[in-house]
Parts: C-alpha cells; structure tokens; sequence
C-alpha cells in the first residue's frame, strides 16, 4: 500500500510535465478554433465558423488531402525499399550490423536544411545528374522536373524518412524466427506465400509503426515540399504557418491544426479496429507477435 | 528587416509563445539604467550603439526577434512589460496600437525626428488619432533582382506575369502581402487604392497570380535560399530583397537590380515604446530613440548595413557611392514607393494567396 | 568409407528404398558436418537418426527437408533426386524442434497451413484439418492460438500440422526433447501407433537412445559426421559395428585387445581381462587391434574359479537391481548388474565372469 502510495506521487510529475506540455498547448489550441478574429483582437464567443470554412474551402480540404495523400505515398514507398533492407541488414549481416544500422542513420545526423540543399545540388538544372546526362549526350536541355517538383519532393522524403521505416522493420524481422519461415515453406509455401502468409503478418507491427513514424512526419514536414516542391509546394502545414504567422487568424489555424489531429485520430482509431478485428491483430494483443 | 528567417521555428513560437508567454517573462537581470530593446540582430551592433552607452551610462539588453510576427506575438503574450522600446514594421505598428500595446512618441524629447524625410512625416502608418507611435526608423525598398548575364534587358513586374521566355526560371517570395501587391501594381491599380481592393479587383489579381505560378520555378521563403538559387542558376529573376545583389556582385556574379517605373515596395521598421515604460526609464529611452534617427548610428548603418535611416541625419556624412546604394542620393525616388501597408480585408488576401499556391 | 560399405550392407527392410542417401556431404565453409554418408530408408518404417549433438544429424535431416543444399552427393526420394527441388516442393513434412507453430495463426489455422497449396475445397480442407487434430487428441483446441497450449500440445498440434499434409517422409527433428520425461514417454507411444496406423515414413533426429529403441525399426547412428551403423535396435545393441557404437548404445564395457585368431563368425581376443572366444564383426584377422565388449547385464559376480579380478569402486541402487562399477586390474573400469538384496561392500574385491558366447568383438577404433 505505502509502496503504491509512494509510486504515486513519484509518478505525478510526470504526468504534471505531460499534461503541461502535451496536453494543455493542443487543448488552447482547441479553445482557439472555436473563437473569432477581428483585425488583432480576439472575440472570445464561441462559433463554429472556422470548421465550416474549413469545409467549406476547397484550398484547405484539397491541402489536407494533399498532404496525407504524400504521408502515405512516402510510407508506401518506403515500407517497399525499407523491407528488403530491413530483412537484409536483420537476416543476412552479421559482423557489421551495428555498421550497417548507423551508415542507414547517418543522413539524420544532418540537419535537414543541409540535407535538402545536397539534394538541390544533385537534382538542380545544373545538377549532378542533368550535368552527367547531357554529358554523356542522353538529354540535351537539363530536366527541369527533377527539382522544384512534386517528384523532387516525395524522393527527399522517401530519402529522409527511410531510416525511420527501416528501423521499425528492423526490429520486427528480429524478432521474426526463421524457423517459421522454413516451416512455411516445409508446408508447401513459395517465396511469395511465405512472404504473404507469415513474414508479413508476423512484421506487421513493424511496418505499423514504421509507417506511423513515417507518415506523421512526412505530414508534418512542410519544409521539405517548400524548398524543393517549388511553385507548388505549399502544404497545409505552410498554410496554417501563414495564418499564424502573417494573417494572424490563430482560431482558423487553430480549427485547420484540429481538424487534422482529428482526422488522424480517426484513422488511427480505424485501423486499430480493422486490426484488431483481423485474427493477426488478436494474437498481437495477446502479445504473441 | 528579416535576416534571420527561421520558418520551421515559427510556428513553435508562436504557438509555445500563446501557451506560455505569460508563465515566461523575459528575464530581467538588469539594474535600473538598463534598457531592453526587442529588434534585429543586425540593428543592435555592439558598435553602433558605443557612442550611446559611453555618452548616457545606460547599459542596452537586446532581445532579438526572428520575425515581426514573433515579436507581435511575444508582446501580446504579456512580454510587453519586461521590454522598453521595440521593432515593428511600419505597417505593423496598427496592430500594436489596436492591442493597445504601445505609448506615443513624446517628441520633445527626441529633437531629431524633425529630420525625418518628407515621406514619413507625410504617412499616416504607425500614426493614430494624430499621436506617433512608430518612428519610421531605418528603410529600403524590395527591387527586382536578376542575373544580368542571363537576361537580354532590364526586367520590370510583367516578366512575372506574362511572355514565357524566362518560364520555370523565376521566383516569388511566398508571402500574400507583397505577391498581391506587384500583381496590382503590375494590372495598374492605383497605390491609393490597392490596399482596398474590391471583389472584382481581388479576382483579377487571382487571375493574375495563377498565370503567375507557371511561369514560377519556386517561391522563396528565406533570402539566404533566393541567394542560393540565384548562384546555381535555378533562378535568373526573382522579386527580392537587396542583399543577394551585392552578395553575389561581390563573388563575381553579374547581377542586376530593377526598380520598375510602376512602383517599387518599400519597407519600413519603426522604433515603439511599449504602454507600461515611465517615469526616468521612459526618458533614458527617448535618448535611446534619439540617438538611433541621429547621425552617429546613421552613418554606421549607412556603412554597416548597409541601409538607410529614416532622417537625413546623416546624409552629409556619407559619399555619393554609398548613398546610391542605400537609396538616398535621388531622394524623387520615394515617389515610387509603395509603402506596405496592412490591407484591410488581409485575411482574404491570404487566403487567395493560399487558393493560387494549392490550386 | 568401410562405414558406408556397411550401411549398403545392412541398410533397408525393402528392396525400394523411400529415401536413399548416395555420399551425401555437407561442409560450412570448411567445416565437414555430414561427411560422405550412403543409407537407404525403408516405406513405412520408423528411422531414428540418433547421436550426440554436433554428430550431424541435424545437417542430414535439414538437407532432406531442403533447408540446405549438399555440398555433394545425392538424395533420393522414390527414386528421384531431389536435387533443386525446394523445400516447399517436396513430399517431406517436418515437425520442428521447437514446433515452429505460426503464433498469429490459430490451432486450426496452423493445421490448415499446408492445405492451400492442394486442390481441396473448403469443406474438404477443414475436415482434413479436423480428423488431423482429433488424430492427435486435440479438436477442443481447434481456437486456441499456440500461445496458449502447453509444450505438449503445442507438440501435437505440430503432428498435425506435418501429417495432415499426407507427406511421403515425415521428419522429426528433437521433437520430444523439450517435453518432460513422463510426458515424452506417452509422446513416444503415440507416435509410434501413429505411425503404424497411418501407414507413413518417420524419420526421427535424436540424441536420446532410450527414444531411438522405444520408436525404431532401424537406427542410424551418426558420429562425426559419418553413420557408424544402420540397424534394428536389437542388432544395433547386441552387434554394435564399432566401439563407437557399442558405448554410446547402452554404455558396453569395453576391453580393447588383439585378436588371435578368427574362425568363421567368432575370434579369439587376448584383453587385459583375459582370453576369451567371442562372435565378432565381419573382416577381423589375426593380429588386428579389436575391443571386447560386455553388457553389463551379462557380467556376474562368480564365486569360483575362472573370470577376471576386480574392486568395486561404485555401488547405484537402482530399484529393481544394483549397478555396480569396479576396477580391474589392467585399470579398465567395468560395470555390471547386480540383482541381489545387498551389492558387494565397495572396496572389496570380487571375481566376475560372463558368456563368452554373449560377448562381442569389434575393431579398435582408428585414431582420431
């Protein structure tokens, strides 16, 4: 009893802390959707207004949809490459492992401005490769869309959040007994069956929470798309930066922040669901995965 | 001006700013005579203050800001009792004075506004009800710059919005205020009547703008970056601010800078004093504005900057070369200037702003 | 390779072999785990592949399930090699060590497995799966997830898994070893009645010789990579081809020697405890270097006359009888049973004796 009591209270300033700076930034941010603004002043009168043009703004829902649209493209695209090199560096390297994992780590140990002007510098007009192939005469005007594009773009972000799907990956094919995949295969499975029937389910809470980091970030990164996704590289994220910083609508930046935490909190609830109705997510709760 | 642009920190900043200004006041650990000034770190050179600080004995803590809106914000968020003079910009002190942040400007006791040019005397930013209360303090214009080796002739607006000569190799800053202001002043509407821009008029800047962003290789968020992409030939024309000019003129660049006949956007920071300084520390800061529109500090941000007061305090002291660069030898030119102004419907100018970036 | 000149000899119950091993060899980078074997395994009988760890017959079952690939040599089932048939092609089934049950699947999931991969209707796959588990008592788990089974169950549910596939060889590989000794016991009856009645090759990796005699028809028996013998239980534990295999099947006492004469299927060894005219192995002659070997349950305590010397060092009770260790003379230590109320008081000195026709005489194991 006097045990628990003392665990208690040990555990209260942590909760204090996260309440403080988790909980109550995202509830004043919740408390500001529902004001209004007038010129600087802030009208304390709760209204529903900024939902409704939210809704009703083609710029933001097209924003939105944009912007979760690129955090499951880049997911997508990294779980692809991220497994083999997961499965690699888990199941095939042995010496040099911890080698492999922190070379996979090294573009994260640069900022990300750094980063991204590498990129500039490799996908420019006067790039590294517009450079190599109008050298070796395969183009004659530099490809314009290689940088300052939609493509520019998702390639940098595939490239800076690949580290995150494959350590989450990583991890699962660790845990993941081999010997289960040679019984697959005793049974009769080909490398495509096995792959679907064992391996992926079994590295599913991997490419879950690969793909959690991976899209959570990508949909919050609005520098990468700015600096390389050129005319058209605005995010919402941008978007509510610009209504914070410039138009100082707080409560319209506010609504548009929620609405997304929303959504996000919706499809997490979705998926959890789908997963834990699916016969893999009940082992998974069971702790057997 | 805004040198140190740091966009991914801003909206953590202000967001922490509105959560936790008023738990975190600005630390004060300052004896009486200390002044702290919230401005840019370009501004606040230990150098150009020296003569100040010998002459008074008053001590200057400077507080700097990344951006006028981060500056508003922390103000807003109780910060305005813990600093005694600040840096608005000219078209932002309306804001201030709306949030009854500010005092005015006691001009007994800053004798050297009278040599404010004509312009800033004449302005009714940063004035309400007849009272001062931003003293337009240092200044510029925001021209056309561009790769001269690249481009046939001087470029004026129209190369943003029409001819696909220079398609996918021109840049815009990524910022509503000053994008939908060149595009009026590209379709001709009149400096009086542009920050009142009816429905129609909104329309066709939209228009405007849209032609605008397929002819965009990209908008510009930092002048470091513009610099950048001036240097690596992605960009060889861009709306800009003067320093990629003489930064790339000076690493062997040919480079060229346009102030088109239509209108040039000017831009202005003010020097304010918050509601709650009194008493002998309002004085010391009077002195402290005083000195910063005198000759003293003008002379060394002519140099330093290198920019303009906003008196002519200076003036004499200064070669012709170095006026040419900061604007001032050919005072007619502030007759072209569009001075950024707050537009009243604002919230829809972003808006369209964000309606052309997504569309 | 007199080894594998003596697995041709004795290999087989049938003349078609199901599975047949020509110099099958596997190396890990230089390391020989299976060296050169040849067997032959029979339809419908019960191998067990039996010898210490690091013996390689792990190696060996691993190649014929298609985990690994020989090095050399070839394997045959039904007369086809199976060389580059992988493993999920081919009509062998294992039951894992550790059972390798697919934890996010359930019981009946699990059993199902293997099913996909034939053309059987649904109705028909989940009656195969339900007769697989009631074979093997465990149709109220049909739900259950492995993880919630006991390691005896899980074992099942690993039988089923393999054998509802109807697979031409079943292999099972340490598949009792981690099961506690009462319950290994019924493990082994169950599988061999299993066997019987579903009329299906088992061959069986262990390290437990009490399990390869509870089990088997034949016994193979792995030492160092080689196969020492392939035999009955019987044959292997009363003519052991090697005195590898005569001490490590029961534990023989062995009392190495020379032999002096060979007539027929019997020789004369000269030990250090004594002479004697024993059967002996195949291709023995005079002047070799051979090992005598005694089961300990032919050596009595005698009371005359005859036999050899020795003082008792150790006495085990054993319930039913005593195990006695003594020491003879020439420093070989022997052990016997005794099936008397009290054993010899340790430290005295006892004379004992044996059947000579009951003994054996194999060659002296070569060097290294």
């Amino acid at each position: 009893m006097a045990r628990s009591r003392t665990g208690f209270w040990l555990s209260v300033p942590v909760y204090a802390a996260v309440v403080a700076l988790c909980v109550a930034p995202l509830l004043i941010l919740l408390a500001y959707s529902f004001f209004q603004v007038s010129f600087v002043a802030v009208l304390k009168e709760p209204t529903l207004k900024n939902y409704v043009r939210i809704l009703g703004s083609e710029t933001y829902r097209w924003l939105i949809l944009k912007t979760f649209g690129s955090g499951l493209m880049v997911a997508a695209i990294t779980a692809v490459i991220g497994y083999p090199v997961a499965w690699f560096i888990a199941k095939r390297v042995v010496a040099a492992k911890s080698a492999f994992l922190t070379l996979l780590l090294v573009p994260l140990y640069t900022g990300d401005l750094v980063r991204i002007f590498a990129w500039r510098m490799l996908l420019g007009a006067e790039g590294v490769i517009n450079t190599f192939l109008m050298a070796i005469g395969v183009i004659r005007e530099p490809i314009g869309a290689l940088l300052f594009s939609s493509l520019a773009t998702h390639i940098v972000l595939t490239y800076n959040y690949l580290p995150f799907m494959v350590l989450g990956l990583w991890l699962a094919f660790e845990a993941l007994d081999d010997r289960l995949v040679e019984a697959a295969a005793d049974l009769g499975a080909g490398a495509t069956s096995t792959f679907r029937r064992v391996t992926l389910p079994l590295t599913l809470p991997g490419l879950v929470a690969g793909s959690l980091m991976v899209f959570v970030m990508v949909v919050g990164d609005y520098l990468t798309p700015q600096l390389l996704g050129g005319a058209s590289g605005v995010t919402i994220i941008s978007a509510i930066n610009d209504l914070f910083g410039t138009a100082f609508d707080w409560p319209l930046g506010s609504a548009i922040a929620w609405t997304m935490l929303a959504i996000l909190a919706l499809a997490f609830a979705g998926a959890a669901i789908v997963i834990s109705r699916s016969s893999l997510g009940k082992a998974l709760a069971a702790g057997e995965a | 001006m805004k040198f140190q642009i740091n966009r991914r920190g801003l909206l953590k900043t202000a967001a922490a700013g509105a959560a936790f200004g008023a738990l975190q006041p600005f630390s004060r650990a300052f004896a009486a005579t200390d002044l702290v000034w919230m401005t840019w770190e370009n501004l606040a050179k230990d150098d150009y203050l020296a003569a100040f600080v010998k002459e008074t004995g008053v001590s200057i803590t400077k507080n700097f800001i990344g951006t006028d809106d981060e500056q508003f914000a922390k103000l807003r968020a109780g910060g305005a009792s813990s600093v005694d003079l600040i840096t608005p910009g000219l078209d932002k002190v309306e804001y201030y004075v709306a949030s009854d942040l500010l005092q005015p400007i006691d001009f007994a006791k800053v004798p050297n506004a009278a040599l404010l040019y004509d312009t800033f005397k004449k302005t009714d930013l940063g004035k309400k009800d007849g009272k001062t209360y931003g003293i337009p303090f240092y200044w510029g214009i925001n021209p056309i710059v561009y790769r001269a080796d690249l481009m046939d002739s001087e470029p004026d607006w129209s190369v943003f919005f029409e001819g696909d000569k220079y398609k996918g190799k021109l840049a815009m800053r990524d910022y509503a205020l000053e994008g939908i202001m060149i595009a009026a002043l590209y379709l001709g509407i009149p400096k009086d009547k542009m920050f009142d821009m009816d429905d129609k008029e909104l329309a066709e800047v939209k228009k405007a703008l849209l032609a605008q962003k397929k002819l965009l290789r990209t908008y510009w968020n930092s002048i470091g970056d513009l610099t950048n992409l001036f240097a690596s030939g992605e960009v060889v024309c861009a709306f800009s601010w003067v320093p990629p000019y003489y930064d790339l003129s000076a690493r062997g660049l040919k480079m060229g800078m346009a102030k088109p006949k239509a209108g040039v956007i000017g831009w202005c920071d003010t020097i304010a004093v918050p509601k709650s300084v009194e008493g002998e520390k309002l004085d010391k800061v009077f002195s402290l504005v005083n000195y910063l529109l005198g000759p003293e500090y003008g002379e060394k941000l002519a140099f330093g900057g290198p920019y303009a007061q906003g008196t002519s305090a200076a003036l004499s002291k200064l070669p012709d070369d170095q006026k040419e660069k900061i604007f001032v030898k050919d005072l007619s030119i502030m007759d072209s200037f569009v001075w950024k102004k707050n537009p009243a419907r604002y919230n829809d100018w972003v808006a369209l702003w964000n309606e052309v970036k997504a569309s | 390779m007199i080894a594998a000149d003596r697995a041709k000899d004795t290999s087989g119950l049938g003349n078609s072999p199901l599975l047949q091993g020509i110099a099958v060899h596997k190396d890990y980078g230089g390391v020989h785990a299976v060296r050169g074997v040849d067997f032959r395994i029979a339809q419908n009988s019960y191998v067990t592949l039996l010898g210490p760890s690091g013996c390689g017959k792990t190696s060996l079952l691993r190649m014929i399930g298609g985990f690994e690939a020989l090095s050399s040599g070839v394997l045959e089932l039904d007369g086809q090699s199976l060389d580059g048939v992988p493993a999920s092609r081919r009509p062998v089934n294992t039951v894992f060590q550790n059972y390798a049950l697919f934890p996010h699947l359930s019981v009946e999931e699990n059993v199902g497995f293997g099913l996909a991969y034939r053309s059987l209707s649904k109705a028909e796959m989940a009656s195969n799966v339900e007769s697989a588990l009631a074979l093997v008592q465990m149709s109220p788990m049909a739900k259950r997830r492995p993880r919630q089974l006991s390691g005896g169950q899980q074992q099942r549910v690993a039988l089923a898994r393999a054998i509802v596939n109807e697979p031409r060889l079943l292999l099972l590989d340490e598949t009792l070893s981690a099961l506690d000794r009462r319950m290994r016991k019924d493990m082994q009856i169950e599988l061999k009645d299993l066997q019987r009645r579903l009329g299906m090759t088992f061959l069986h990796v262990t390290h437990d010789q009490e399990e390869a005699f509870a089990l088997s028809d034949e016994i193979i028996v792995m030492n160092n990579g080689r196969i020492e013998q392939q035999a009955s239980p019987a044959e292997i534990y009363r003519r052991p081809a090697t005195a590898y295999v005569a001490d490590f099947i029961g534990g023989a006492n062995l009392a190495p020697g020379r032999i002096l004469s060979v007539a027929g299927e019997t020789a004369v060894i000269d030990t250090p405890l004594g002479r004697f005219e024993c059967p002996s192995v195949a291709g023995l002659q005079e002047g070799d270097k051979a090992v005598l070997c005694i089961r300990s349950e032919l050596l009595r305590l005698q009371a005359g006359e005859g036999g050899f010397e020795a003082v008792v060092t150790h006495t085990v009770f054993r319930g039913a009888e005593w195990l006695v260790e003594a020491k003879t003379q020439g420093g070989i230590v022997i052990s016997l049973i005794v099936d008397e109320p009290e054993p010899p008081l340790v430290g005295s000195a006892v004379r004992l004796g044996f059947d000579p026709a009951r003994g054996w005489i194999v060659s002296a194991p070569t060097e290294g």
